[in-house]
């Protein structure tokens, strides 16, 4: 009854946090597009507010530069259970081009905190990265409560 | 009191580091922290083939990625002693303007979302959209173009597509003046914005602000005088304004927009026909070349040996514009809220900035806090 509940409660309200790990920003602002009329992010009851402690979904983008590499595990760390992580963009996923000799990056960012659905593109249409978030967010978060009661 | 402000907090949308001083609720001063998208991309350009490196040039910053490939490009055409076609010249100035008018609509979104106007910031990301259509349909993407190549422009532009961007734009313009109005002249969001985080002349010219930020602190200096062919083909003026508050800054990006849509509409109808790429043969040599971006002047200067990128260096306007924020617009500001709002006029774009780590003899990274600490530390 409660895990019901909570089940549904969970599913129509996500609140997301955005991570930069050192990108070129291009993967961000298709993130920001998201929040705009066309795409309209909210009506599936997705909140961007970038705060860590109280969010559902970390979305992280950029390409682990040197700076991230003990701090994202601590933004990880501060955000409360369940939480699932989308990578979103190529440098999260493979470093894209900052990753060959004389980059200061240490992608991918699934050595440092676990992934959970990887949206590839540099940078991915908005649509697709709402496709993603809409496919794996409800029902993961759902999922990951339960097994945690 | 310090308040320190990110990297990741709801008000920012980029990891940089704030820290507020403050007494109660007054901001007296701030200091900001860099280094934490330091990805040493001038780094990997050296030793690779030109012909790469447009496209990392492309990724230094995703919001104005088109200027970047224009100036690469155009500084190995000077290396080379060419210009490129006319119809390519004309094909670069309709992508450069595209691009700054849906720069300029993010930007003063993201002021709108700081103050807390939720309403202007749906309708500046609503009107942005159909300008993503236009960068869509004539170069193919939304965000990262590949449009530009040294030697011209990679594809050519159809009449079709002429034709739909002349809609989009004439429905843009028939929308937007409602919504500068909505700004110009709302007593409550006019409230907010007047007189708060003012920087004067002199200030701005001390703290070498370029771009809109500048030029709405009376600052009257455009790259694009200078470029061959807005100098010579095309017909518009420099705006600028005396204020130098946040309503200064964001009136500024907004009136520009006009500025751009005529250009726009100017080229579209005075295309030459012609080619519109063409070969060219780079000698060993080094150049600079400044061009206008969206946020100011971006510099290139470049040292090749024909083939290979031997050195490049690459300046940006945003760290002018974030220090000149922190230096001498967020002094004596009434609140926290104006504070962040004001910072959010200084469009700061954090992801062109970062070129720069700072180490020690160990090898140690030290904190990098803008370039006039640099120098403030050199003098003593
Ligand atoms: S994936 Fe591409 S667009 Fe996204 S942050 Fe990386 S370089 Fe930029």
């Amino acid at each position: 009854m409660l895990d019901g509940l909570k089940d549904i409660i969970r599913k129509s309200s996500i609140h997301v946090c955005l991570v930069n790990t050192g990108g070129c920003n291009g993967c961000d602002i298709e993130i920001v597009a998201l929040l705009s009329p066309r795409y309209d992010l909210e009506q599936y009851g997705i909140y961007v507010h970038n705060n860590p402690r109280e969010a559902d979904v970390i979305i992280v983008t950029g390409a682990m530069a040197e700076q991230w590499v003990d701090k994202l595990q601590r933004v990880y760390a501060k955000t409360p259970e369940p939480k699932i992580v989308v990578a979103v963009g190529n440098c999260p996923l493979t470093g894209d081009v900052f990753n060959q000799e004389g980059g200061n990056v240490h992608a991918p960012v699934s050595d440092f905190i676990p992934v959970d659905a990887e949206v590839s593109g540099c940078p991915p249409r908005p649509s697709e990265i709402l496709e993603a978030l809409l496919t794996v967010a409800p029902g993961a978060i759902a999922a990951r409560g339960r097994q945690k009661l | 009191m310090i308040l320190p402000i990110g990297p990741v907090h709801p008000g920012l949308k980029e990891p940089l580091r704030l820290k507020l001083k403050t007494r109660g609720e007054k901001v007296l001063s701030a200091e900001i922290d860099y280094g934490y998208i330091h990805r040493g991309i001038e780094r990997v350009m050296e030793g690779k083939t030109w012909q790469k490196g447009i496209f990392l040039a492309e990724r230094v910053c995703g919001i104005c990625s088109y200027i970047h490939t224009q100036t690469f490009a155009e500084v190995f055409e000077k290396i080379a002693g060419e210009t490129v076609t006319l119809r390519a010249q004309y094909l670069r100035v309709l992508t450069n303007e595209l691009d700054r008018i849906q720069s300029h609509l993010l930007a003063n979104s993201t002021y709108f979302k700081a103050m807390e106007h939720e309403t202007l910031f749906m309708y500046m990301l609503g009107l942005r959209e159909p300008i993503m259509d236009a960068i869509e349909l004539l170069t193919g993407n939304r965000v990262n173009m590949g449009w530009n190549v040294v030697g011209g422009v990679k594809m050519d532009i159809k009449q079709a597509h002429m034709d739909s961007i002349l809609e989009i734009m004439d429905k843009f313009e028939s929308e937007y003046g409602r919504y500068v109005e909505m700004f110009e002249s709302g007593p409550l969001v006019g409230l907010r914005s007047h007189d708060v985080g003012k920087m004067t002349r002199d200030e701005a010219l001390m703290a070498r602000a370029v771009g809109p930020i500048g030029r709405a602190s009376g600052l009257k200096h455009d790259v694009r005088e200078q470029h061959h062919t807005y100098r010579d083909h095309m017909d518009w003026k420099v705006v600028w304004r005396k204020e130098g508050d946040n309503f200064a800054r964001t009136m500024n990006r907004f009136d520009e927009i006009w500025e751009s849509i005529s250009l726009i509409r100017q080229v579209i109808n005075n295309l030459p026909p012609g080619e519109v790429r063409k070969k060219i043969e780079i000698p060993a040599g080094d150049a600079e070349y400044r061009n206008e971006a969206p946020r100011g002047e971006v510099t290139y200067s470049v040292e090749t040996n024909g083939n290979l990128i031997k050195n490049i260096s690459i300046r940006t306007p945003s760290i002018m514009n974030i220090d000149a924020c922190a230096k001498y617009m967020l002094k004596d500001v009434a609140t926290v809220s104006d504070a962040v709002a004001t910072y959010a006029t200084s469009d700061p774009c954090i992801a062109c900035t970062e070129r720069v780590i700072i180490l020690d003899e160990s090898g140690r990274h030290l904190d990098f806090h803008g370039v006039h600490n640099i120098n403030s530390k050199l003098k003593g």
